[in-house]
């Protein structure tokens, strides 16, 4: 077992009809509370704390941009899992 | 739109606007102006080093109050209030209070600049809303707006400036002027008060225009100044189908704005005009009781205009929020009394207090709880609390003998529950009669059938209810396990799923053997689609939200028992919502054309 804290990183494009807008920003928020992992978006080399909603909505990401997230923490791969989930799906919005 | 006919006239009257067409339909009445509240105003001092750490407390707990009076605004959404899918907007507020570039960066500045916390907070919000006005999109340009109303929220409680005053206290006919309106405020109009809105701000997408469309109350947006030159009191004609505001309008003017009015109106009075008839179906042989929900007294008359026979509803709650103490027996007699008188002769049903001891932490003592909804609540939370419970209780009391009165205890989930309830009544009368105070001594007593466990036991309840009356809102997210409002799961819910029509038939059929009357009340009554097979589960009595009355009235009249039976026969063949739900839509959209608005989803 590796003691060291995981790192993690993905590459997403925005598929909601708004972008990264309140309604999503705010669930990701709640959603990033049940993680124990580090976790930042960035968006032309500008990288905010998912756990912001200010910091996703000053993103301004629109539909279709792309952005990076990064985790490090035990509960990495999950947590992009769960955002990737959150801002690319269709229905979501 | 090509202009309106009438150019520039001189002096004030007929002053014309343009702005955008947000949310259709014509409004003529009075200016009510929202003043903004300017963050310039707010003092600016440079603290003494030992006035940093409680200056800083006192701004934390300005946010914690703020956070805390956002919430409490939230949860008077329910699942049936026209905001109710905007609702998250106050838990985006609520993050954004909690947000470190706002919270931590105020608290910041106290400590290293030694500004006083309204300074310290208003810079801070200069700075945010200025990085949000230099991104491209307007979506996000906007939200510059939400960090502006989070903002003056916490500098208001700083200052002592008490919030949304006005928009508690609105004439009739008002039209909202306001520089912007915030979601919170929009929240908290009621809209029978409101004619329309006229906003500086915004476009289509703002907050304002998609709440006012919600709420189907016609808006302009974008007016850019009319706060300027428009005065509380004006009279003001707003057209949000083609985005003209008219200010002080002359007769001429009014009038061919009245015309207009009429003409959005008239599809919708020749549906109200069944209103006005007795809900019988076509064949003679079976008439129904439409009555109203109601929550406010203003309701009354809503309710009256659209043929309501008697509230079969009236939710006393909000005589309980919105305040830190309990509202006294006269206060409540008044209120009662009031419904009362103006329903008589038809029957008013008064339900008794439900509510979560949450939503009245001000004035009870009751500790959070993880699973409100599971919690001490409604008939619980009286029978724990004896002294609001007796309180209610003598005002319904004495006041019902001023109309037709029953009472009806929400919540019942057990037969104790309601032999004690009623032993409590007859405590109350007990003492009445003591203290020589005139009350109905036959008020009618009955049981809102909402908990599954209720159905499952109602031939033992039917033993101590004068009525049932079925609260399918609360039943449906019990028995299918479903919280409306939670956005992951609430694709589930579908009043016609095979569950729900079983527990009402099982509810139906003890009343039928028992003699027990039956009424509905919840949203399912007012439902076209559902109310054939209502009726052919043999529910006597459909009680509604006021403007759907007159397309029930009119389906009623309709429709032959002979095919609610036929529908309702074949409903319970089916195996699934969908399926059910697909049946009836077919139905009614080949039987009524043009009438029905049938929600496909």
């Amino acid at each position: 077992m590796e003691p060291k804290a995981d790192r993690f990183q993905k590459t997403l494009t925005v598929g909601n009809q708004l972008g990264i807008h309140a309604r999503v920003a705010t669930t990701v928020v709640q959603t990033m509370r049940n993680f124990a992992s580090k976790v930042t978006v960035s968006k032309d080399g500008v990288e905010v704390d998912a756990r912001s909603v200010l910091g996703l909505l000053l993103l301004a990401a629109t539909p279709g941009s792309e952005i990076v997230v990064r985790a490090e923490g035990p509960d990495c791969r999950q947590a992009i899992e769960e955002i990737g989930r959150l801002i690319t799906d269709e229905e979501s919005q | 739109m090509s202009e309106p006919g009438v150019g520039p006239v001189e002096n004030d009257t007929n002053k014309f606007l343009k702005g955008i067409a947000a949310s259709g339909g014509v409004g003529i009445g009075q200016v009510v102006a929202i003043e903004r509240f300017a963050t310039e105003m707010c003092p600016k001092r440079i603290l003494n080093p030992e006035e940093v750490v409680s200056e800083i407390g006192r701004f934390e707990a300005a946010v914690k109050s703020a956070a805390e009076r956002l919430k409490s605004i939230k949860s008077t959404i329910g699942p049936d209030h026209p905001l109710a899918d905007h609702a998250y907007l106050f838990e985006t507020s609520i993050l954004l209070l909690e947000d470190r570039m706002f919270f931590e960066g105020t608290k910041k500045a106290i400590e290293s600049e030694r500004q006083n916390a309204e300074w310290a907070l208003s810079e801070v919000m200069h700075k945010i809303a200025a990085a949000f006005e230099t991104t491209e999109d307007e979506y996000f340009r906007e939200r510059a707006r939400d960090i502006h109303f989070v903002g003056e929220r916490v500098l208001r409680i700083l200052m002592g400036v008490p919030s949304e005053s006005k928009i508690h206290q609105l004439p009739p006919h008002s039209v909202l002027v306001a520089h912007d309106l915030s979601p919170a405020d929009t929240a908290q109009i009621k809209s029978e008060r409101v004619l329309g809105f006229a906003i500086d701000m915004g476009g289509r997408t703002s907050h304002t225009a998609i709440m006012a469309r919600s709420m189907k109350l016609p808006a302009v947006t974008g007016l850019q100044n009319i706060t300027r030159v428009a005065q509380s009191g004006d009279t003001i004609i707003i057209d949000g189908s083609t985005g003209v505001v008219i200010l002080n309008p002359d007769p001429e003017m009014i009038y061919r704005y009245r015309e207009r009015q009429d003409v959005y109106r008239k599809y919708h009075e020749a549906v109200m005009a069944y209103g006005r008839l007795p809900a019988v179906t076509r064949d003679g042989t079976r008439s129904v009781r439409i009555s109203a929900n109601i929550e406010l007294l203003d309701e009354v008359e809503i309710a009256l205009a659209h043929g309501s026979e008697g509230i079969g509803l009236f939710r006393t709650e909000y005589l309980f929020m919105g305040r830190n103490d309990l509202p006294t027996e006269e206060e409540q007699y008044e209120a009662y009394r009031q419904v009362l008188i103006r329903n008589a002769p038809n029957p008013v049903t008064i339900r008794t207090l439900d509510i979560g001891g949450d939503k009245l932490a001000a004035s009870l003592k009751v500790s959070p709880e993880a699973n409100p909804a599971l919690g001490m609540r409604a008939i619980r939370l009286c029978l724990n609390h004896r002294d609001l419970f007796r309180t209610q209780l003598r005002a319904i009391l004495r006041a019902a003998v001023l109309g037709n009165c029953q009472l009806l205890l929400p919540m019942i989930s057990c037969l104790t529950e309601a032999q004690l309830a009623k032993t409590i009544i007859e405590e109350v009368k007990d003492d009445l009669r003591s203290e020589g105070i005139p009350f109905d001594e036959r008020i009618k007593v009955g049981i809102l059938v909402e908990v599954p466990s209720a159905v499952a036991i109602a031939d033992l309840l039917a033993k101590e209810a004068d009525f049932f009356s079925i609260g399918t809102n609360d039943l449906i997210q019990y028995a299918l396990a479903i919280d409306r409002v939670n956005e992951n799961v609430n694709y589930l819910y579908d009043t016609l799923h095979p569950a729900v029509l079983r527990l009402i038939r099982q509810t139906t059929s003890v009343c039928q053997a028992t003699g027990v009357p039956i009424a509905m009340c919840g949203e399912m009554a007012g439902d076209p689609v559902s109310v054939p097979i209502l009726l052919g589960l043999g529910i006597n009595e459909l009680s509604m939200n006021a403007l759907s009355i007159p397309m029930v009235k009119k389906l009623i009249r309709s429709i032959s028992l002979d095919e609610c039976m036929e529908l309702t026969r074949r409903a319970f063949e089916m195996h699934s919502a969908g399926e059910i739900r697909g049946y009836l839509s077919d139905w009614i959209k080949k039987r009524f054309p043009t009438d029905y608005f049938v929600d496909e989803t």
